[in-house]
């Protein structure tokens, strides 16, 4: 038999069926992130923070539970944040951490490993996206966030320090929205506009990701890629790279991952932690704001660190 | 033109996806694609998008986004990068409506690998099918077979056909394989239960088997597993392969490759329309 065999109404019935799961919670994230983009000033974000450097670091990694956000939009955000004050290492921390610590996200990954232990899978996508988050931003508190962000950047912030973590503040008024004066009628259609437009960007790589993955399960031989599926190693690099190249929306890549039913445990929670912290779209959005080698510095590292923990976690065999 | 890219062509994309959601569910299509969790979820997202597709038409600021240098869309911002998102976001899913079928074909059955043993099921909770809801028999308290009272008992409880027949789904046997209590229940019993017909080329020394497949879903088609029981018949059916049948006949477990397997002899076999839900769950 051969190994691929495309069939287009298979294809189609798949690829619907992917799309039905997925589209509620993709919207349902796009909403989230609208309301919190038109009604949540920064400075609300700001507040949550204590003092103590380390302790913000690690309380950053948890904002995305009370302030949710893809992956997509928290780069947006964050951006934002930083003009009004957000240390750098927090920022980078919640950019990290929302797209995966955030309940959108558990929800959708209970919901889409039903039936393939989804406790376990959502804790632990949860607990390392949130461990990964705090690690980078502790490395980046070192960094002096002149070597880490892009110079145009740098240029609207004028630089200070701030309870010993390095900052970048800007005034208020530099913000192209201000929140506090707009009424509550244009907070609504912010909000919606946000939304809309996040759902059409985000859904614009759902669409690519399924069509992948239902060609993947309809015309693939799933006995000629038993080998890859079969190794931990090669499974989990497989899923990684599958994940940079789908770069879909950390809010419904759990529906994907969920149907390559003959990869193993690991290799799907490796594709559910990089995939929102780093892929092919993100690496382009963060170079909007980091500079060259720090993007590419955070890919490799963010890509071995994963690899190598799912690898340990492989030898478990959950 | 910047006044189509911004207001009308989000508009169009999400009318049509709110259409395209919409109509799967009341027609009831929706039933083929997803588990019966995630179905209301679809109305939901059909209707929120209509909303919005409302919005972008009769709220003009709504449509400025990607006019703000801050906007985060990177495809937004181009003119080549909006018409590329309308075309990847409604060509693919309206092609896909138009000719889905309401399940899969054989080929993609083959490669996905027929499943005739439960053990291949071990990622997913054995759970009670639609088709049936099964109590097993009461434990004994030396975990051996059951009491014949409570045999009885737990026949009384199994689904019947106005002929008697035990209804059965194809995942029952399965798990009945694997279960020796539950194999009580179903051993040498008249069953009959429906599948899609298809050869069997790996079990079948003497040439009258053939599978009887269902697909499995957890959460939705793309994540179906093909489950199969042999039947053997000494006539030979005329029904097509993947065609719907019903099969009825006599459940065994003969030990084969050093384990047990849901083998059913048919009595009959007979060309059936579609049921209503063609997955298991």
């Amino acid at each position: 038999m051969s190994w691929f065999t495309f069939r287009f109404p298979d294809f189609a019935f798949s690829f619907l069926s992917i799309l039905f799961e997925g589209i509620p919670f993709l919207l349902l994230g796009s909403v989230i992130s609208g309301v919190i983009d038109a009604f949540v000033p920064a400075r609300v974000l700001t507040k949550f923070l204590p003092k103590n450097p380390n302790a913000a670091i690690v309380l950053s990694g948890l904002l995305g539970v009370i302030f949710p956000m893809c992956e997509c939009g928290s780069v947006v955000v964050i951006r934002r944040f930083i003009r009004k004050g957000l240390p750098l290492s927090c920022a980078v921390t919640y950019m990290l951490g929302a797209p995966i610590v955030s309940p959108v996200v558990a929800l959708s990954t209970a919901a889409a490993f039903r039936g393939q232990s989804p406790a376990v899978m959502t804790s632990l996508r949860l607990f390392l996206g949130f461990c990964i988050a705090v690690l980078v931003g502790f490395v980046v508190r070192f960094i002096p966030h002149e070597k880490l962000l892009q110079r145009k950047v740098i240029d609207t912030l004028p630089g200070q320090k701030r309870a010993g973590l390095r900052i970048a503040a800007g005034s208020a008024g530099d913000e192209p929205l201000n929140l506090d004066l707009d009424s509550f009628s244009q907070k609504i259609f912010r909000a919606i506009q946000a939304a809309s437009s996040d759902f059409l960007d985000v859904a614009f790589f759902f669409v690519i990701g399924a069509c992948i993955a239902a060609t993947f399960n309809t015309a693939i031989n799933q006995q000629i890629i038993l080998p890859l599926a079969t190794s931990p190693f090669l499974s989990i690099l497989a899923m990684m790279l599958l994940a940079f190249i789908l770069a879909l929306c950390s809010s419904t890549d759990a529906f994907i991952a969920a149907s390559f039913v003959t990869f193993p445990f690991a290799a799907k929670l490796a594709f559910l932690v990089f995939g929102p912290v780093f892929d092919v779209k993100l690496f382009f959005l963060y170079g909007v704001i980091f500079r060259r080698w720090f993007v590419i510095s955070l890919l490799v590292g963010l890509f071995i660190l994963i690899a190598v923990i799912c690898l340990r976690i492989a030898v478990l065999n959950l | 033109m910047t006044k189509l890219f911004n207001r009308w062509l989000p508009c169009a994309t999400l009318s049509a996806w709110g259409a395209i959601l919409l109509a799967f569910y009341f027609s009831g299509k929706i039933a083929h694609f997803l588990h019966p969790t995630f179905r209301p979820g679809v109305l939901i997202a059909g209707c929120a998008m209509l909303v919005l597709a409302a919005s972008f038409a009769f709220l003009p600021g709504v449509a400025g986004c990607c006019d703000d240098e801050n906007c985060g869309h990177p495809l937004g911002r181009m003119t080549f990068g909006r018409v590329l998102t309308f075309l990847i976001l409604l060509i693919p899913i309206a092609t896909a409506a138009m000719f889905s079928p309401k399940n899969f074909g054989a080929t993609t059955i083959a490669n996905r690998g027929v499943i005739t043993d439960a053990q291949g099921l071990t990622a997913r909770a054995p759970q009670a099918t639609q088709s049936t809801s099964i109590e097993p028999p009461l434990p004994t308290k030396d975990g051996s077979q059951p009491a014949p009272e409570q045999a009885a008992a737990a026949d009384q409880l199994l689904p019947k056909s106005a002929e008697g027949n035990v209804k059965v789904a194809v995942i029952d046997l399965l798990y009945a394989a694997q279960d020796p209590s539950l194999r009580a229940d179903f051993e040498n019993k008249k069953v009959e239960l429906i599948g899609q017909l298809m050869p069997d080329n790996v079990s079948n020394a003497s040439g009258n088997r053939f599978k009887l497949v269902r697909m499995f879903m957890v959460c939705c088609a793309a994540d179906a597993r093909p489950v199969a029981a042999l039947i053997e018949s000494d006539k030979k059916t005329d029904a097509a392969e993947m065609s719907w049948i019903k099969v009825v006949g006599t459940a065994t477990f003969p030990i084969e490759s050093g384990r047990p397997i849901a083998v059913v002899k048919a009595d009959s076999v007979a060309v059936v329309d579609p049921p209503e839900e063609t997955m298991l769950y």
